[in-house]
């Protein structure tokens, strides 16, 4: 898929076919989508769990869920918990270094093996280490990154997907996950038993109401021209909802015995 | 979805509840239909059974499942999950899924997130 299509296409994706698999290969892409994102620090921000939803027990399934996470996650087939690791600058005074000798960070734009262990090291790195509000920051936009091309790849490659809230007290205790992470999100992958278009892209705010140029509060002016393009190209598409939207949502709750 | 249908005033008096007018004006907006006064019967009759089997009406039930803070109302989530196994329970004798599903609806529509295992 081209992609401004992926990117136009995405959606969250609340039914699943629960009978259809998805391949293991599948599921690798997705993993390998996320490790190649964008990360300061080329640190490991965000590790992940795949979990097979058969694999655990209904106890267990139960207990992961809260509120507003209920039947998709019986429906989706694979289970990705992703995992944040605020401690993950930790290994910068290497990996930075590592990045100056492959030719990334390079003397041009400053930077040294003495850069790195005399400025970058104490006076950025540390500082954000030893302050968990911070690191947690850091961390959450990091896993963002790369949680977010996990998403891309699954949509590139046919799967619904989502991202889901979980009970992470019980995601740790389940899974053994290690004190220093943090359960941030499970990302569903599965075949949609809705239509992928999902009744339409999210309404969004205007977008010179949120993009601004020179100055806070001056609108990036939007061309028209643009926006055809990206029609005609397939990352904008028709807003939610479509018409038949609610008689879908009706058709399916009924399928899968949901309530109305 | 019963042999013996409930009194009429029984009904009548559920329909007249702030939580049940609420939910079916709800639902009616929110599916953009409008039920007729035999669908609005048969829900009543189901609420009405269930509300016997868990001794609350269905105002009094509502109200159990929140309390007040100052941000305002949150939902009791323990008593929450004892209803949701409630209405599993009920479901099972009184109708299936889809009488356990009114219920469901009931809540949904007056603030309690929940929803059913789904069939697979």
């Amino acid at each position: 898929m081209e992609f401004k299509q992926v990117v136009g296409r995405r959606r969250s994706i609340r039914y699943y076919l629960p009978f259809r698999p998805v391949e293991r290969e599948k599921v690798q892409i997705v993993l390998e989508a996320a490790r190649l994102s964008s990360r300061a620090v080329n640190a490991d921000f965000v590790q992940a769990i795949v979990v097979d939803r058969d694999h655990l027990s209904e106890e267990d399934r139960e207990s992961l869920k809260t509120p507003t996470t209920t039947a998709q996650l019986d429906l989706a087939p694979v289970w990705i918990f992703w995992l944040i690791d605020p401690t993950a600058p930790r290994i910068g005074q290497t990996s930075l270094k590592q990045l100056v000798d492959v030719g990334a960070l390079t003397p041009s734009h400053g930077w040294s093996h003495a850069y790195v262990d005399n400025v970058v090291w104490p006076q950025v790195l540390q500082p954000i280490l030893a302050d968990p509000g911070t690191a947690m920051l850091v961390a959450a936009v990091e896993a963002g990154l790369a949680i977010n091309q996990a998403l891309l790849a699954a949509v590139d490659e046919g799967l619904g997907t989502q991202l889901t809230a979980l009970n992470a007290a019980n995601a740790k205790r389940i899974l053994g996950i290690p004190d220093h992470l943090v359960p941030i999100w499970i990302q569903l992958l599965g075949y949609p038993a809705e239509d992928p278009e999902a009744g339409g892209q999210r309404p969004r705010s205007p977008f010179e109401q949120i993009y601004f140029e020179g100055r806070y509060g001056h609108p990036f002016e939007r061309d028209e021209m643009v926006v055809e393009r990206l029609r005609a190209d397939g990352m904008i598409m028709s807003e939610a909802p479509y018409p038949w939207r609610k008689e879908e949502v009706r058709a399916l709750s009924r399928m899968f015995g949901l309530p109305e | 979805m019963s042999a013996t249908p409930m009194p009429v005033d029984r009904l009548e008096r559920l329909a007249g509840q702030t939580t049940v007018t609420a939910w079916l004006r709800a639902y009616d907006a929110h599916w953009e239909v409008s039920q007729t006064d035999d669908q609005v019967r048969s829900k009543l009759e189901v609420l009405s059974r269930f509300c016997l089997a868990c001794g609350k009406e269905p105002d009094e039930l509502v109200a159990w499942l929140f309390r007040e803070t100052p941000e305002g109302p949150r939902i009791r989530l323990k008593r929450r999950r004892r209803v949701m196994a409630l209405i599993d329970e009920f479901e099972r004798e009184n109708g299936g899924r889809p009488a356990g599903n009114v219920v469901r609806s009931f809540l949904i529509h007056n603030g309690v997130a929940l929803s059913a295992a789904p069939l697979r």
